[in-house]
């Protein structure tokens, strides 16, 4: 992409559907992934730094990325499309959305971060060891296997360091969100749909999601009892069908 | 040889926490605790001069116990006065936790002129740790190091005002007032641990080089590097560009000296540089060629360290007056290090004081340091 290379998984037929993932969730089709696939052509790059993208020293900010992904849809002629991004990847979903909503089929954001939300502080995940790193993001830390690295070869540790310093270059400070997102999310006009776990404990659901429900005009928010922050991998199938069924249902308003 | 007295500062106590960094908390300081250490400690930099100290050091750490001197260009402010011969190091400001770099070639110039030009200017990028005191972006140490370093070195030694348009640092007025005293510009020096960028760095600027509590097979290979890149860029390095900083622990007898060492040249070790793990590595803080390097032969973690690993790597120099006389000529006939750096802790401000005046005395005139002739200044003051 203008001189930045991606990888992209890609799979399954009918409308386009654009997927961004969070830390740590890169170059894996996952049965969240899978299901989705039965119903659209699925497409799941992975952001520079991750997965099997490289590096790419020209991204210093979250708008970056936003142009990034934008930039693929120009080139691979997608003019409109389903866009979902879960916790990192739903801030850059939002970033698109408040530069480009006329693009969007439908928005879907899983436990996003992005904005500054009075009376909260995201958790420090930088200066975590993995167990609480795992303790604050999963209500079910059986589901953080789906997330382990296969090994701690040197290679494997290069390429997480790779991953962590691709995101702390756009988010150690501020951290985890950018100031200017959160008074632009009036100009999102696509039908929207707020995934968020009811134990979420990086971004919780009061005061966090409360607050991207109060300033998306035309955001619905699905609550799902039995994750943290990642439900698309703690509750993947109940999570994809929300996404399906608020897609077919955006799709009949049209 | 010349020798230089170093001082961390540290807050020396036991605790329990995963980490003496970041996070221990500073209830644990008693501030009346706080001003009997900074006096003494004071009082030992001061003796150190009287004693025949070439220079006297301090450094920059934040929110630890480690090393209670966040802003080392105080503690030089207090040594500008009381001394008046020895070079005042300050290894040394951590150039890119500043978001006003330019406030840094104002405080080393003001003590440069006070101190007649006797103030060295360690630049350093701060250790993991201080990104996250700081809240500094770890992924942009490098550039802002470099950046805040070109900033410094032009606002000491190009007539101002000129404007100055970096990426992380940007000014339409750099005029600093005062100018410092020594021209073209107070000597540059830069400890560090090795990475393969700063050796290169430091070569290319002829600024001498410092490796700080590494083993003695590392400082060996790196000074190499070094010695490598002068050549490389057209010179040969002076020994007094190799400068190497350890502990030194003296005592009457090899036995004496090692029970002291065990216990307070390890504290450092084990407990003053405890560190939770996230924070030794923040991410994108090494290159990942760097990280590849340390983690092919990765280095024991210090809370992780024995005395007998500290010991046999060369960590640290203890022994007999004869025996850390000898165990420094390694470094001066084999490393050929100009400069040896160290502070001594004898367990207590007065046992401190005793080891030094040892170590002036029976140690320094034989590797051709100390008093030049003696003098009666080894009286205390």
């Amino acid at each position: 992409m203008r001189g930045t290379p991606i990888h992209m998984w890609s799979g399954g037929k009918g409308a386009d559907l654009l997927f961004l993932h969070g830390a740590g969730g890169a170059g894996r089709w996952l049965p969240f992934q899978a299901r989705l696939a039965a119903r659209f052509a699925v497409r799941f790059p992975s952001h520079p730094g991750h997965g099997g993208s490289p590096a790419a020293e020209w991204i210093e900010h979250i708008s970056d990325l936003a142009f990034h992904y934008l930039d693929l849809l120009d080139a691979l002629r997608i003019e409109r499309v389903h866009l979902v991004g879960t916790s990192f990847g739903g801030w850059i979903a939002a970033e698109i959305a408040v530069m480009a909503s006329h693009r969007l089929d439908s928005l879907t954001l899983i436990d996003p971060v992005g904005i500054k939300v009075d009376g909260w502080i995201y958790p420090f995940l930088f200066g975590m060891d993995l167990p609480e790193i795992v303790q604050a993001v999963f209500h079910n830390p059986m589901a953080a296997l789906a997330l382990a690295p296969a090994d701690q070869s040197v290679e494997t540790l290069a390429h997480q360091y790779r991953q962590g310093a691709a995101i702390a270059r756009v988010s150690w400070n501020p951290y985890l969100y950018n100031p200017l997102l959160r008074r632009r999310l009036g100009r999102i006009t696509t039908p929207t749909l707020l995934c968020w776990g009811a134990h979420d404990r990086l971004a919780p659901l009061d005061p966090c999601g409360r607050a991207w429900a109060s300033d998306i005009s035309e955001a619905r928010l699905r609550i799902f009892d039995a994750s943290g922050h990642v439900p698309h991998l703690e509750e993947p199938d109940a999570v994809a069908d929300a996404v399906i069924e608020f897609c077919a249902a955006g799709a009949g308003r049209r | 040889m010349k020798f230089y007295y170093f001082h961390l500062m540290p807050y020396v106590m036991d605790h329990d926490e995963p980490s003496s960094w970041v996070t221990l908390s500073n209830r644990h300081y008693d501030p009346k605790v706080g001003q009997q250490l900074y006096n003494q400690y004071l009082d030992q930099l001061e003796y150190a001069e009287s004693l025949g100290w070439d220079g006297l050091c301090v450094n920059e750490h934040h929110q630890n116990c480690y090393g209670t001197m966040p802003s080392p260009n105080v503690m030089a402010a207090m040594l500008v006065r009381r001394t008046s011969r020895a070079k005042i190091a300050i290894l040394g400001n951590g150039l890119p936790l500043r978001e006003n770099p330019l406030r840094l070639a104002e405080e080393v110039a003001m003590l440069d002129v006070a101190s007649g030009g006797r103030v060295i200017s360690g630049f350093v990028r701060g250790i993991s740790a201080e990104y996250f005191s700081t809240g500094v972006n770890p992924t942009h140490s490098r550039e802002r190091f470099y950046e805040a370093a070109e900033l410094i070195l032009r606002a000491w030694t190009e007539p101002g005002p000129f404007a100055f348009d970096g990426k992380f640092y940007r000014y339409h007025y750099v005029n600093p007032w005062p100018r410092p005293l020594q021209q073209p510009h107070p000597p540059v020096w830069c400890p560090s641990q090795g990475s393969s960028e700063t050796v290169e760095w430091a070569a290319k600027r002829r600024f001498p080089y410092l490796m700080v509590f590494t083993p003695i097979t590392r400082i060996a290979q790196i000074y190499a590097e070094y010695r490598e890149a002068c050549e490389r860029h057209g010179y040969t390095a002076s020994p007094e560009q190799l400068t190497v900083n350890l502990p030194i622990v003296v005592a009457e007898n090899d036995a004496k000296a090692r029970a002291l060492a065990e216990k307070h040249v390890m504290w450092v070790f084990n407990t003053g540089l405890r560190m939770h793990p996230p924070f030794w590595r923040p991410p994108g803080y090494m290159t990942e060629a760097s990280l590849r390097r340390m983690l092919q032969n990765p280095p024991p973690l210090p809370s992780e360290l024995t005395f007998e690993q500290a010991d046999a790597q060369g960590y640290i120099v203890y022994g007999s007056p004869a025996t850390v006389r000898d165990k420094l000529r390694v470094f001066s006939d084999e490393l050929r290090a100009g400069i040896v750096c160290s502070g001594m802790n004898g367990g207590g401000h007065e046992a401190t004081l005793e080891m030094m005046q040892m170590f002036a005395e029976e140690v320094m005139p034989a590797l051709g340091g100390g008093l030049r002739p003696p003098s009666d200044g080894r009286e205390r003051a």
